[in-house]
């Protein structure tokens, strides 16, 4: 249908980017494909130390699934996105899809080894998500394909992710956030995987931040220099979220607390971590 | 309370009745209305802030299947009066169409509309409308504005709203004699909005046929837009009827809504007498319904004693209305009914000067035009009491008003009734705390935390004296406040009361029931109360409406006025009935319902029975009780005289509720995220009707007040467009930023209202103040001066850390006398 | 300028009764629900998905009516403000919310019950937090919230006893 209709015609998913778009008369698409009544599009497995999440799946059915809380970093952003309200129909699929650079599926899943699997007319394709994401609203997928599933690995058992973001409140974008996956060997990382969300085009890899964590010690001194480097990584846009120097300074901020967390799940402890609020 | 009153439910928590219908769905809001034939009306608007219009292009619009008719300026102009201006010249001189004619003044104002038979053809219509402009400059800054560099309104020949000194006592002599003077440079309030969560909506009927103008809307000051539609339609005011019903709030954002009532009714006649709706979508609520007034402090010098007491205060205030004056230039005399806010102070001068800018038009918003002159005054106190070393709490205690001083007068002749703010300042302290954070914020600050705590002391007054708009224009015929109601026995007995307002969920249906209830001693149950407004009901005044919290006083003595007279009328003709005398008589609750019984021999009549004798039965009634209609209306009137207009010296409120909050507030330190980590609200609002529904009006007014000072903030970048046009860039307040508040309140009554109660409902701002006193307490030693009244991360971020706002050095100076 | 377009047919259960209705495509399931069915107590109160006034019930999880299709609640089970009453009585959340002062003008009610209908369906004994994470997309301007908290917290302990 998509060939067939060409321009004219998007795809939709949960609906809570695309509709509100339209109402607004900003998106005028003269055909619709609706998503929604395909059946076997929304599931989440576990095989071989492999989540895979069905494009379809509800952020909330992601919120409460016992099978993703194995990986602590996508309960907390599937747990954070928006409002109950939004939770319900919004899917993980659309959002990559959607590559709004404040969503927040994007910027989680760049902590860990996932892959997007894209179905067209001329069959299935994988495509790393580092690759899938390429611009503001701009992904891999050529006009007539889709998202069908997202496999994510497991990180060994050495290994703590956490998101963190601020929100002004639920309904709204943050106005920044900060995901990290960490592998620790005792006290030292090993691995650091840090991903910037809302400051820039597309969420950011601040490799810089990584640098200075990786067979370090996580002390003072270290996280200081990751936070310093994730500033100097990022490019934010000034908005009613907030100026373009107060994004900068927060990110950091919201690293620096999301490498506590995620080192302390790293060592083993449990804890609950929820977006911030006004 | 009168004689034979019994005082059972005034006072009561009692259940409210309108839950019945709202609860289950079956509250009727203007939208849920539904005509035969009903056409549906969208506006084109103006995406610059100023520009002439050059052309407007219908023809592709009324070629759209669907489409009926459309409207533009120039086509409304020749068939209208521009409306009435409040204000003097030269801005009496100024032509206010309800789409604009030649030039557009504001980003959103209405330039045409087009009517179709169905919201989504009337939207896809309102596409196909090109218009030509030749964009102006904009005026976005109120003090640039009066520079009359680029003019909104040529027939003026200024920006220049109005201009007025208000000035009392000796104030050179208080400056003298100071021991020290702070001088602040600049204060500001900001522009926000209440933004009920419905918008407004209006559905105009003119019908050909008789010539009379239906609306069924929900304006929530209808007296006041009948009296400017009437004259710009040329319609008598009897013509038009107003009915409201539900209202989804409206906090006075409602009450201009008036210019697109207008076009309602023009696109209703020119579709040959259609009903026609509009239903606002919230961008245009955002963009174009009102906003609050925006104001700017200027030169501020404060004259204190050495210990710290205000003697004296003269500032220059710029207000900013907007566009359009509208329901302005009113904002210009109403904040002196608050003129000292809480405090002693005898000498002051204050310069006030209004202008317009290329934005919304204001509208009288929750707290109108008092909260931003109170959180001025609060902020002048506080920024005095860091300067001079003195506790907040002590140097309120200073300053307050004393008990023993009321009814007291201030220096502009207004008579505050009652209260005692020395004593909600400990019921506050008591209930937050205030020792125990205060140790709290001594460790933190060891810590290097930035901990603060602020108070906030602030009044809601309530019944306006109309006269004081003579003092921003003499030749204004207002005076007074009035509001009417009426009582009534229905054919079968029931009692029937109507009363002039237009509720949006204060509960006026269920304190109005409780109010006859114990006039006639019976249960609430047994009093059916009209909902909404209706000028067919006539009892409405001039003064008609919802606003300016002041039903518990004019709308409930107006119906208590009712219920007496009805009372009284009852007592004749039970009299007679039971053949006894008037002094005999007892009103309760017998076998057969409600009734009047003789104590004395024991009979008694029922509600039905009376009724009888005057609607169905009348041969039986001697000649002598004929003029009984058991049908009564009252009209309450206010004890006002007109001010003195050269002194601007008169009483300009009946009553004045005050609050007092303190809030807790912890600035992150890494993230700058203002926090509050506890809260109390106070409120003395006299005898409270129904205390369940004071408690849940203060919270309510406390969350807007919250977000207002922290979240809430209507933004115009420099060259006019509106950045926060919807609910995702604008953030009305919810539920996980509000803290979870501790309440108290005192009861001072007022001797103005029969039952003791003062207005409360637009609750005076007290959260602003509050938060940029904690704010301030938190960021003094930082070296940051809260000189705004909207906070939030990013600017205080920006204050602190880019140092891009003038710090405290610049802004406050403090000369020390002694 | 867009061709005609074809009405398409769904059905669908709303408070228990089933409907066949045919609608524009472009129409939005809150429309429908005001418009076509008469159902008029939930509510429109902005345009960007922010408020929650139009929050419905579908299949048992709250939905923002405003931001869905009418089409694409063919074959779905609603739950609307007008069904939570049976035969008469109040539902235990609308006496909650009637003896706890936890509305004013009423407009966002609607939504707020219905948010709590899913909130407590899932969990009996919501502490402060919880309740306002859950309802966190629901906003009242009349309120402050505090006492449609303690509804929500009356309404618990209702329904747990019974």
């Amino acid at each position: 249908m998509l060939t067939q209709l060409g321009d004219e015609a998007k795809l939709l998913a949960g609906g809570q980017s695309l509709i509100p778009l339209m109402k607004l008369r900003f998106a005028n698409p003269q055909h619709l494909i609706d998503l929604n009544f395909i059946s076997g599009t929304s599931f989440i497995k576990e095989k071989d130390g492999i989540l895979r999440f069905g494009a379809m799946t509800r952020h909330a059915e992601i919120e409460d699934s016992s099978i993703a809380q194995k990986i602590p970093i996508l309960h907390d952003c599937a747990a954070g996105i928006a409002d109950v309200q939004v939770r319900n129909r919004g899917t993980i699929g659309g959002s990559l899809a959607e590559a709004d650079p404040s969503g927040d599926w994007a910027t989680v899943l760049m902590t860990l080894e996932t892959e997007v699997r894209c179905l067209g007319i001329k069959g299935e394709r994988t495509v790393p998500i580092e690759d899938f994401i390429k611009d503001a609203y701009t992904t891999a997928l050529d006009h007539n394909e889709l998202v069908s599933e997202i496999a994510v690995k497991k990180p060994n058992g050495n290994g703590g992710g956490a998101y963190l973001a601020f929100k002004r409140c639920a309904p709204v974008y943050p106005t920044a956030s900060a995901a990290v996956q960490l592998t620790m060997q005792g006290e030292i990382c090993k691995e650091a995987r840090i991903v910037l969300g809302c400051v820039g085009l597309t969420p950011i890899r601040a490799r810089e931040s990584e640098t200075a964590l990786r067979d370090k010690e996580i002390g003072e001194k270290a996280v200081s220099a990751a936070v310093e480097a994730a500033r100097t990584a990022s490019d934010p846009q000034p908005d009613m979220r907030g100026s373009a120097e107060y994004k900068r300074a927060l990110v950091g901020a919201l690293v620096k607390r999301a490498i506590n967390g995620a080192r302390r799940r790293a060592l083993g402890e449990k804890i609950e971590l929820s977006h911030i609020y006004a | 309370m009168s004689p034979g009153e019994t005082k059972r439910w005034v006072g009561e928590s009692l259940p409210r009745k309108e839950e019945n219908r709202l609860l289950r769905g079956r509250g009727k809001f203007a939208d849920d209305v539904k005509l035969r034939d009903m056409l549906y009306l969208r506006f084109i608007r103006s995406p610059y802030a100023h520009a002439k219009i050059l052309s407007i292009d219908v023809s592709a619009a009324e070629a759209l299947p669907g489409v009926i008719c459309t409207l533009t300026g120039a086509e409304i102009a020749p068939q209208t009066q521009p409306f009435i201006e409040i204000g003097p010249e030269p801005f009496a001189k100024i032509k206010d169409y309800p789409l604009a004619v030649s030039r557009a003044r504001y980003q959103g104002e209405p330039v045409a509309a087009v009517v179709a038979t169905s919201p989504a053809i009337a939207d896809d219509a309102a596409e196909l409308v090109p218009v030509e402009y030749d964009s102006l400059d904009p005026v976005v800054d109120g003090e640039q504005a009066l520079q009359d560099k680029s003019l909104l309104h040529e027939e003026a020949g200024t920006n220049r709203v109005w201009n007025g000194v208000f000035e009392y006592g000796d104030v050179d002599r208080a400056f003298k004699d100071a021991a020290y003077i702070v001088n602040i440079d600049r204060l500001h309030f900001h522009r926000f909005s209440s933004t009920p969560l419905e918008n407004n909506v209006i559905i105009a009927e003119w019908d050909p046929k008789d010539e009379r103008i239906s609306y069924s809307c929900n304006n929530s000051f209808p007296s006041f837009a009948i009296q400017f539609l009437a004259a710009h339609l040329n319609v008598h005011i009897d013509r038009i009827r107003v009915e409201t019903s539900d209202i989804g709030g409206s906090f006075g954002i409602k009450i201009t809504s008036y210019p697109q009532m207008a076009v309602c009714a023009l696109a209703s006649k020119k579709a040959g007498g259609r009903p026609v709706k509009w239903v606002e979508t919230r961008s245009e609520h955002m963009t174009s319904s009102a906003h609050g007034n925006e104001r700017t402090f200027r030169d501020t010098r404060v004259a204190l004693d050495k210990d710290g007491v205000i003697t004296a205060i003269t500032s220059r205030h710029i207000d900013d209305c907007g566009a359009y004056p509208r329901y302005e230039p009113l904002g210009c005399v109403i904040w002196s009914q608050v003129f000292p806010g809480v405090y002693r102070f005898q000498n002051a001068r204050i310069d006030f000067t209004q202008t317009v800018t290329s934005k919304c038009p204001v509208g009288p918003n929750r707290g109108y035009s008092r909260m931003q002159h109170l959180w001025f005054l609060e902020r002048v106190v506080d920024l005095c009491a860091h300067e001079l070393g003195i506790a907040p709490d002590e140097m309120r205690l200073r300053n307050y008003i004393r008990p023993e001083e009321f009814p007291y007068t201030t220096p502009n002749g207004c008579v505050y009734d009652s209260g005692n703010y020395p004593k909600m300042l400990q019921v506050a302290k008591d209930l937050i705390g205030w020792e125990e954070w205060k140790k709290k914020q001594a460790v933190a600050r060891k810590e290097g935390r930035l901990f603060g705590m602020g108070i906030g002391t602030t009044l809601d007054s309530g019944t306006n004296n109309f006269g004081q708009s003579q003092i921003v224009n003499p030749g204004l015929p207002y005076s007074g406040n009035s509001q009417g109601a009426n009582c009534k026995l229905d054919i079968y007995g029931e009692v029937v009361v109507a009363v002039g307002s237009c509720p949006q969920g204060q509960g006026h249906e269920t304190t109005a029931a409780q109010v006859v209830a114990d006039v006639l001693n019976i249960h609430p149950d047994l009093v059916t109360v009209r909902t909404g407004f209706d000028t067919e009901r006539n009892v409405h005044t001039g003064f008609s409406g919802t606003y300016a919290s002041q039903f518990a006083v004019s709308g409930l003595s107006a119906v208590h006025g009712a219920a007496q007279k009805l009372k009284a009328e009852m007592k004749r003709l039970a009299a007679f009935a039971l053949q006894t005398s008037e002094d005999d008589l007892e009103f309760g609750v017998g076998a057969q319902g409600p009734e009047v019984r003789a104590s004395g021999n024991g009979k008694s009549i029922n509600y039905w029975g009376l009724a009888n004798l005057v609607n169905a039965n009348t041969a039986a009634l001697p000649p002598e009780l004929y003029e009984l209609t058991l049908n009564c209306r009252y009209i309450w009137r206010a004890p006002f005289k007109v001010p003195d207009r050269q002194k601007k010296y008169g009483n300009l409120t009946l009553t004045y509720a005050s609050q007092l909050h303190i809030a807790i507030v912890e600035v992150d330190r890494e993230t700058f995220i203002p926090r509050i980590l506890d809260y109390v609200a106070v409120d003395d609002c006299g005898t409270m009707i129904n205390p369940s529904i004071v408690e849940g009006q203060v919270y309510g007014a406390t969350a807007h007040g919250i977000g207002a000072a922290l979240m809430e903030n209507c933004v115009y970048d420099p060259v006019g467009n509106m950045l926060t046009s919807t609910f995702s860039d604008y953030t009305p307040i919810t539920a996980v930023n509000m803290p979870a508040l501790k309440y108290g309140h005192i009861e001072t009554p007022s001797p103005h209202s029969y039952s003791g109660a003062k207005g409360m409902g637009e609750g005076g701002a007290a959260p602003i103040h509050t938060i940029s006193a904690a704010l301030q307490d938190a960021l003094f030693s930082s070296g940051i001066v809260i000189e705004d009244s909207f906070n939030n991360a990013d600017s205080l971020f920006r204050a602190m850390v880019s140092k891009e706002i003038v710090q405290a050095g610049k802004l406050v100076r403090v000369e020390r006398r002694v | 300028m867009p061709e005609a377009v074809q009405n398409i047919p769904i059905q669908l259960k709303v408070n228990g009764k089933l409907h066949s209705l045919n609608v524009e495509p472009r129409l939005l399931l809150v429309e429908m629900l005001r418009e076509h069915l008469d159902l008029t107590g939930t509510h429109v109160g902005c345009d960007t998905t922010y408020c929650g006034a139009c929050t419905v019930l579908m299949n048992g999880a709250t939905v923002k009516s405003c931001t869905m299709f009418a089409v694409q609640a063919d074959g779905a089970d609603l739950l609307t403000v007008e069904g939570l009453e049976r035969e008469g009585q109040l539902h235990p959340i609308q006496k909650a919310f009637a003896d706890s002062y936890g509305l004013q003008c009423g407009y966002c009610t609607p939504g707020l019950m219905l948010a709590t209908h899913q909130l407590l369906s899932r969990n009996r004994q919501p502490d402060d937090k919880v309740i306002r994470k859950a309802i966190a997309g629901n906003t009242c301007r009349c309120t402050g919230y505090q006492n449609v908290i303690k509804a929500i917290q009356l309404a618990a302990r209702n329904m747990d006893r019974v």
